[in-house]
């Protein structure tokens, strides 16, 4: 009770749990994802995670089912998509109004008697943190069935840890934090290139959360590209969290894509410090790497969530930090990161793909070194 | 009745099932008998408030016609119950589903679309359900319809309670208190009890009215005690009020009493 009082109040608009619960959804594969609210309720993730493959639908509540309930349109919606998508695992997200209202998931799943295994995640927006989204998801997925107690107590640890990373310098850190577009592309690139052409020693970690690797991943083939065509390519380690042993499927195969596509383009990967949903903690593997062989390197290039490498095994290097949050600039560069470079609309361009995406920074170091 | 004066809005709150119906039911039918323009809107889902004045009939209501998804005007929403009275049901949907106090605002903001009679009225009742749960409940007040508030409560302690917290919420939402009314229970020293309360939060007990047999029986046919028992002691009462009410210029920003002076005053 105490400690709840004490947290700051945020206000900037931030990604909320019903989002998170979506998005988990989709990581657990789900081929249908109803939302029980409002239409516009959370449409530009819905509107995204259709590209990404699955099916998005919503019970449409208006003023009507706000006062009288929503069991029945549930129930209708639930036969409908079975009907329409044919699906083998569907989900059901809870919203604002739904919850409030206290609509029940279980007893209109009940009433559809369906054959198929549905997810119902009890879910609205007015978590502090939007991992609760995550959480009650992956709850309902374990209380189904669908995933190992085990990958469940995992998956707590990893989001109780990303908490605290958004908490401690990420988007969480400040009542508000004014998004920026950060350094100039142009400037960033040319001083990479400068280092790598005085011989200086240099570290890529892409630490990404999840699909957004498959952009952030270019940045490392980029850097390596450049370091080639410049005679220096063992002048670079690559370390990457794209282990695809570990995580829920979708994610295991993100990191298989994106291996094989390093693999093509005969990028190496030095370390490879863990899975595509262990951002929170790969940033201390990375860590711990550093301080035993590459400390007196010159420069680091971290993409993702650069905002997760503790600052006492790099605060001796030049860093040059890629991220895709625009309110991340000011509190990485508080933290002490010489450059902080923002992706723009990253995530809409990293789903529905299985192969490494071309980004603007990528593109801007090869144009620039291409005028060397 | 007074053609150029703003109408009389009152709003009667009070436990569940203590006979604010009832009541309000009751007071309409004797302002109306006294010759003014009265309408009654029924703020509960059970939609139960003019049943009484409309010979124990149901109407349909705001709600159930939003829903069906019809054009509402006035007349498939307001209806002539005992000696002119206008009764308007809000509705809502069945107990444990949905969301009620949304209901009541949706259903008064869509009436203040489509009617005038309000503003025709000299009395108006806001008969609205049970202990202020949620913002929909107060809506009536919030959006500026209610100018007074009454406080229906008897002797027990639970009503009294109840009638204690409505008092700290009409005063959270900076509404002034017209009057506390007893409907009696025969507990001991029931009037003391009501009238120390309500001189104890600041306000003034307005009416006792004692329970009558009478009052059941009129309900089970379906009238109010006015129309079926005009000459009996408690239609006087309910005359009574009605004057009080329609008289009173009175009000004030109720002191809420804290639980222990609450429970000391029923001992």
């Amino acid at each position: 009770m105490e400690k709840e009082k004490k947290e700051i109040s945020i206000i900037h608009p931030r990604p909320s749990s019903i989002v998170a619960a979506l998005y988990t959804l989709r990581d657990l594969n789900v081929d249908v994802a109803i939302l029980h609210g409002p239409p516009g309720c959370s449409f530009k993730h819905a509107r995204l995670l259709e590209e990404d493959g699955i099916h998005v639908v919503t019970t449409s509540l208006d003023e009507n089912g706000f006062v009288f309930g929503g069991h029945d349109e549930l129930v209708a919606l639930l036969e409908k998509v079975t009907e329409m998508f044919n699906p083998k695992l569907i989900g059901i997200v809870g919203t604002c109004v739904s919850m409030i209202i206290g609509e029940e998931l279980h007893d209109a799943v009940l009433e559809a008697n369906l054959d198929v295994p549905v997810i119902e995640v009890e879910v609205h927006a007015g978590y502090r943190n939007n991992t609760k989204g995550v959480l009650f998801a992956l709850e309902s997925a374990l209380d189904s069935g669908i995933i190992t107690e085990k990958e469940f107590d995992r998956q707590k640890v990893l989001l109780e840890e990303a908490t605290m990373v958004e908490k401690r310098h990420g988007a969480a850190s400040k009542e508000y934090l004014a998004p920026s577009r950060g350094d100039v592309k142009y400037k960033v690139a040319q001083h990479i290139i400068d280092l790598l052409k005085e011989g200086k020693r240099g570290i890529t970690i892409m630490n990404a959360k999840k699909e957004t690797g498959y952009m952030f991943a270019d940045i490392t083939v980029a850097v390596n590209e450049i370091a080639k065509q410049l005679g220096v390519e063992s002048n670079i380690v690559n370390m990457a969290n794209i282990d695809d042993t570990l995580g829920l499927p979708r994610v295991r195969h993100h990191a298989k894509c994106i291996m094989d596509d390093f693999n093509e383009r005969g990028i190496r990967i030095h370390h490879i410090i863990g899975g595509m949903d262990e951002y929170p903690i790969a940033g201390d593997i990375a860590g711990k790497l550093i301080e035993e062989k590459y400390s007196d390197y010159d420069f680091v290039v971290i993409t993702g969530v650069p905002h997760a490498i503790p600052m006492e095994s790099i605060s001796g290097m030049e860093i040059i930090s890629v991220t895709n949050g625009p309110r991340q600039v000011l509190p990485m560069k508080e933290m002490g990161h010489d450059y902080v470079i923002v992706e723009i609309d990253l995530h809409p361009k990293t789903l529905g793909v299985n192969n490494i995406v071309e980004s603007e920074f990528g593109a801007t170091l090869r144009e620039v070194a291409k005028e060397e | 009745m007074n053609d150029s004066k703003k109408p009389k809005i009152i709003a009667i709150y009070g436990k569940g099932g203590i006979g604010k119906s009832s009541t309000a039911s009751n007071v309409a039918a004797a302002c109306a008998d006294e010759g003014y323009k009265v309408m009654i809107i029924g703020c509960d889902p059970k939609s139960d408030s003019s049943i009484t004045l409309l010979g124990g009939k149901r109407i349909p209501t705001i709600l159930d016609l939003i829903r069906s998804g019809v054009d509402i005007t006035e007349d498939d929403v307001v209806f002539e119950g005992y000696n002119g009275v206008k009764c308007v049901e809000v509705g809502g949907p069945e107990p444990g589903i949905g969301c009620a106090g949304r209901g009541i605002i949706v259903a008064i903001q869509k009436l203040k679309k489509i009617s005038k009679v309000q503003e025709e009225c000299d009395l108006v009742i806001y008969d609205v359900p049970g202990d202020i749960v949620c913002g929909g409940f107060v809506a009536p007040i919030r959006k500026g319809l209610v100018s007074e508030a009454y406080v229906l409560t008897s002797g027990e302690y639970m009503p009294l309670y109840a009638a204690n917290n409505i008092c700290r919420g009409l005063s959270k939402i900076n509404t002034p208190l017209s009057g506390v009314i007893c409907n009696a229970r025969n507990v001991s020293r029931e009037e003391e009890i009501v009238g120390k309360f309500a001189e104890e939060i600041g306000s003034e007990l307005i009416a006792f009215i004692p329970k009558e047999q009478i009052v059941q029986d009129c309900e089970r046919d379906g009238f109010s005690v006015l129309e079926k028992a005009p000459d009996s002691e408690i239609a006087q009462v309910y005359r009574n009020l009605a004057r009080a009410i329609m008289s009173r210029n009175k009000s004030v920003m109720a002191n809420a009493l804290d639980d222990e002076r609450l429970r000391e005053l029923t001992r």
